[in-house]
């Protein structure tokens, strides 16, 4: 019996925002925007999504006069990262 | 990309490589400051060498020539950190480990009275640990080699007399910054 993969991870843009925090420090809203090729509006509300489960944190600032939108990870989020990838072998080693 | 599609095992495994690698890719390449420093010890090095064969009295005021690249390095350093999109781990550990290398020669000159300035090798020996760890982190194997140039050429400091460390050192410095940081920068234009 396999465990069941979080649904929110299970989704591709949430899963690459995931998969680029985890690698990443810090990320801007300009790379996470670059690196998935998403529209601006459709990553907003899925890092809302990932922000309101506790997986990440979003940090609103500004450059200059340009205002700033910073990403990070959170503790959870990356325990819940390692459960998605831990099931996911489950699936891939069947 | 489509938000909703359904996403097999494979195709999540694939996605999560691919964002990892892309990731990855975005260590920073520094081919700037190992130019700068190169010419700057290089110049530094030869400029000792030169003024005590000549017997002048102040040998090491040519040291002095580091202070406006320490300042320029601070400075430069911070601005491309306040421009930069995304600060990976590797950008973070590049970054930490040439500070503590810098807190530790600062250090080594401030108190090398106390050892008699017998701290040319021990400075070479320093250098080659950065120089082969930005190697291993940028994946650049010229800056591994130029790691392992310092280490050999701070046993050949050990071994020459001290005018003769000198010139060690600056064959250290053209060897384990300037070849790789040309070949780094050549590798950045690409």
């Amino acid at each position: 019996m396999f465990d069941e993969l979080d649904p929110l991870l299970h989704s591709q843009l949430r899963l690459a925002v995931m998969s680029l925090l985890i690698s990443a420090e810090a990320a801007e809203f300009t790379f996470l925007k670059e690196k998935t090729n998403a529209t601006a509006g459709n990553l907003s509300v899925q890092l809302d999504k990932l922000q309101e489960a506790g997986y990440i944190t979003v940090e609103k600032s500004f450059k200059g006069k340009k205002p700033l939108t910073t990403c990070r990870i959170t503790t959870k989020g990356i325990q819940a990262f390692e459960k998605y990838v831990n099931t996911l072998k489950q699936y891939i080693n069947k | 990309m489509k938000p909703e599609a359904p996403m097999t095992a494979e195709q999540s495994l694939a996605l999560i490589t691919r964002m990892i690698d892309q990731a990855k890719g975005n260590v920073t390449r520094n081919a700037f400051y190992f130019l700068l420093w190169g010419w700057i010890v290089l110049i530094a090095n030869l400029g000792m060498f030169v003024l005590i064969k000549l017997s002048y009295p102040y040998p090491f005021a040519i040291w002095l020539i580091t202070i406006p690249a320490w300042a320029y390095t601070m400075y430069a350093s911070f601005k491309r950190q306040k421009e930069t999109s995304a600060l990976t781990h590797l950008d973070s550990i590049s970054g930490w480990l040439w500070i503590t290398f810098g807190v530790c020669i600062i250090t080594l000159i401030a108190f090398g009275y106390r050892i008699n300035f017998q701290i040319n090798p021990v400075i070479l020996l320093f250098c080659s640990i950065p120089t082969f760890m930005s190697g291993v982190i940028l994946r650049f194997t010229p800056l591994k080699f130029g790691g392992v140039m310092f280490w050999i050429f701070a046993i050949v400091s050990f071994i020459v007399g001290h005018e003769y460390q000198f010139l060690s050192g600056a064959a250290a410095i053209a060897f384990g910054y300037l070849v790789p940081g040309y070949l780094l920068k050549r590798k950045e234009s690409q």
